[in-house]
């Protein structure tokens, strides 16, 4: 009778911690900050702790650090929650509804509006007014005014990040075929992708991957070098279904028709694709630098500038030919911070000049403060990281695209109904163009219900 | 028949006690479950504002607009064919399990416990790993049969992959329901039996069969329901730009990516509500059925 007894309760505690372990390791946030916003509640009173919500934990060890500098002169500390990129808005929008927000946390462009017209967020004019080490003028504009709702700024710029063709050398001197330079157009880039394929597909090797969501970091950027937008300047449409923008997917689908089949990336992702030293090219986003540089075959990974289309047939690389999204996420400080002095003293401290600096010289991510670009793309040593950098004196920069409710149609357009279409069909012109104008009329009606 | 007026001093004690009792699982469902499902009807005639402001009556407009639209017949579709699959396998194994595992041999309790141990892991994690064995280029599977199967990405049999999952999940939960409900089970009948000649499977059919169908028919039931309101799975196993996840994704993955996703509170609220009706025209039918289908000893 005893052993049963004690059996049911090894059963029962069993049962218990895999439900810690679901809380922990499904959906990790809830868990962890549920009981950080607790211990900030509490001890943010007595002027102790602050919580600080983050999505990218290739960036943790980096921020964790200048955050410690900042509580050693604060007396302050600043504890960082990782939380994945999906259920961090999930998290977010739960606790901004039901008023439990962690105090300074990152914001992106996708949502930024909805947050600050729903004042949401903390209004810094006075903090920042106030404060010498900050002037929005040393910033991005990009990205100060996309944190400024009717004249407000409602969070400090962290930082930017620009695109970047990544190739595995290794793979292009096994098949013999030249690596990219700052030159390559697209078509280049079709030219080695469909060379590799074929050479490789004994081996498994293919010479270009992208999915359809890899849209900033990937496809968004042709749609631009042949003259369309994914989204107008003015937020209100989009010119995807033209024909700049179909010349510049019809690129995409002839680049589809030698890369690696979409059911392959959709199931094992193009970064672990390269990773597993089976994919020769792919485009990737500055934030991402850090995972391929500590990636087994590093030494194999070489970066080169995003290619161009040489849309007037001229040989050369003109303006408005090369194009890189670029995207800064913000710091921002809940509108119901217990203690938002010493919030605020943090985000001035991640982003005034010495933060940023120390932010690329970590190789965090590159400053959203300007001229501070040559640290970063020293950060990796043994690493040319300087296409990052280049593009943006040598090639045009555009916002990633957004509206108010960006997700609605960024999440269409990469599924059924749209893109996913082509990328399954990429021999057939026609099922781009058709994907092309389905994606204008998608992001139309999106817009229409904003 | 006198109500108050019959009740002494000692039972009206005994009634508030009684209330005293229940009332802090009575706060729970009521903040935790009615409230909430209020709301979930209010907000499905609602197109509702950012973050739970601003919520503008719209009468059956999300109910109109969502039927109207392929998506959610077939994600109910999905849903009801992911049921086929998981309802009776995972009902007829776990019985025959059942049967196995209820008699006297060495290391009953050893296998009882390996067949229980799916219904232990977290859901996610189970899920990860499947993912990972169905995987086309460097799964196990493919690797250990030398096939170049699309477990997970081909429409046609990717419901059935994740439906494998879901009845490998299962298993073990309803083997034990089914191991305690045949120990109720009179020994006298098998011996009866066993005097008359039966063979085993005789007895099986004759006897274990009806006599367990109470369980059976508690498990079928809450299964269906479990079934019904998938997720999990789907959600862990296929990526966002699978090609075949619109002939898999069931009905409340299509009420997380309005809800969640796309921030749609109104059109989710609606999408759970029109589930919660079928399941409850499925449950009316099943009780129905039950009539005629259970033995009662």
């Amino acid at each position: 009778m005893k052993m049963r007894k004690l059996m049911s309760l090894a059963l029962a505690g069993v049962m218990v911690l895999s439900l810690a372990a679901c809380g922990g390791g499904g959906s990790n946030a809830p868990a962890s900050s549920d009981s950080g916003d607790a211990a900030a509640s509490t001890e943010a009173s007595a002027g102790g702790s602050l919580q600080v919500n983050i999505w990218d934990n290739n960036q943790l060890a980096g921020l964790q650090e200048i955050a410690d500098e900042w509580s050693a002169t604060s007396g302050v500390t600043a504890k960082i929650n990782v939380v994945d990129w999906d259920n961090y808005w999930t998290l977010l929008e739960a606790g901004a509804s039901g008023g439990q927000m962690p105090d300074v946390f990152w914001m992106h462009s996708n949502t930024a509006q909805m947050y600050m017209e729903n004042d949401l967020l903390l209004n810094l004019d006075d903090y920042i007014a106030a404060d010498d080490a900050i002037d929005l003028n040393n910033y991005y504009e990009g990205i100060v005014s996309l944190y400024n709702s009717n004249g407000h700024q409602y969070a400090l710029p962290k930082d930017h990040d620009t695109i970047a063709l990544l190739y595995n050398q290794a793979i292009f001197d096994k098949y013999g075929v030249e690596t990219p330079t700052d030159d390559w157009t697209w078509e280049d880039v079709y030219n080695a992708a469909a060379a590799i394929s074929e050479a490789g597909a004994a081996d498994g090797v293919y010479g270009y991957a992208i999915n359809t969501s890899n849209n900033q970091d990937g496809w968004y950027n042709l749609v631009y070098d042949y003259g369309a937008q994914v989204i107008t300047d003015d937020h209100k449409g989009t010119t995807i279904g033209s024909d700049a923008g179909k010349a510049g997917m019809e690129m995409m689908r002839k680049i589809l028709t030698v890369a690696a089949p979409q059911a392959t990336v959709a199931e094992t992702g193009t970064d672990s694709l390269f990773q597993s030293n089976l994919v020769a090219m792919i485009t990737q986003g500055s934030w991402m630098i850090n995972s391929f540089y500590k990636a087994e075959s590093h030494a194999d990974y070489k970066w080169a500038m995003m290619p161009y289309a040489d849309v007037n047939g001229n040989g050369a690389c003109d303006k408005g030919e090369r194009w890189s999204a670029y995207n800064g996420l913000g710091w921002a400080i809940s509108a119901s911070c217990a203690n938002p002095d010493a919030a605020y003293s943090l985000i001035s401290y991640f982003c005034n000049e010495a933060g940023q600096k120390k932010q690329a010289e970590l190789g965090v991510t590159m400053a959203g403060y300007k001229g501070v670009s040559e640290e970063f793309a020293n950060a990796f040593e043994g690493m040319d990281v300087s296409p990052f950098v280049r593009i943006e004196e040598e090639g045009d920069l555009y916002f990633r695209p957004y509206t108010r409710n960006t997700t609605v149609w960024e999440d269409a357009l990469q599924q059924q109904g749209a893109f996913l279409d082509a990328w399954q069909n990429p021999e057939d012109p026609a099922v781009m163009a058709t994907a092309c104008d389905n994606a204008q009329a998608i992001i139309e009606e999106a817009i229409a219900n904003e | 028949m006198g109500k108050k007026k019959g009740m002494t001093a000692a039972e009206k004690r005994e009634a508030i006690w009684g209330w005293a009792f229940i009332l802090p699982t009575m706060i729970g469902l009521i903040v935790l479950n009615f409230y909430p499902a209020i709301q979930t009807v209010y907000q499905s005639f609602c197109k509702t504002g950012d973050f739970g402001k601003g919520n503008i009556f719209i009468g059956l407009g999300n109910y109109t607009k969502i039927m109207a639209d392929g998506e959610l017949w077939q994600s109910l579709w999905n849903t009801v064919k992911y049921a086929i699959i998981e309802v009776p396998f995972s009902v007829v194994i776990a019985l025959l399990l059942a049967v196995l595992l209820n008699r006297k041999m060495k290391g009953v309790s050893f296998y009882r416990t390996v067949f229980f141990l799916p219904m232990v892991c977290a859901p996610a994690a189970v899920a990860m790993v499947w993912k990972w064995l169905y995987n086309q280029q460097f799964g196990l599977l493919n690797n250990i049969f030398h096939t170049k199967t699309a477990w997970i990405s081909d429409p046609k049999i990717a419901w059935i992959s994740v439906a494998v999952i879901g009845v490998w999940s299962i298993l073990g939960y309803n083997m034990v329901l089914f191991i305690s409900g045949l120990q109720e089970i009179p020994h006298d009948y098998y011996e009866a039996a066993d005097i008359d000649g039966a063979s085993e499977v005789r007895q099986f059919f004759n006897i274990t069969v009806p006599l367990l169908s109470p369980t059976t028919f508690f498990i079928v039931q809450t299964r269906i329901i479990g079934a019904l309101t998938v997720f999990d799975l789907m959600f862990m196993v296929m990526d966002k730009t699978n090609v075949a996840l619109s002939k898999v994704q069931s009905v409340v993955y299509l009420f997380y990516q309005y809800s969640f996703t796309n921030g749609n509170k109104g059109m989710g609220s609606t999408i759970v509500m029109i589930l919660v009706v079928f399941i409850m025209i499925l449950t009316f039918i099943l009780q129905q059925a039950e009539k005629k289908l259970v033995y009662h000893a």
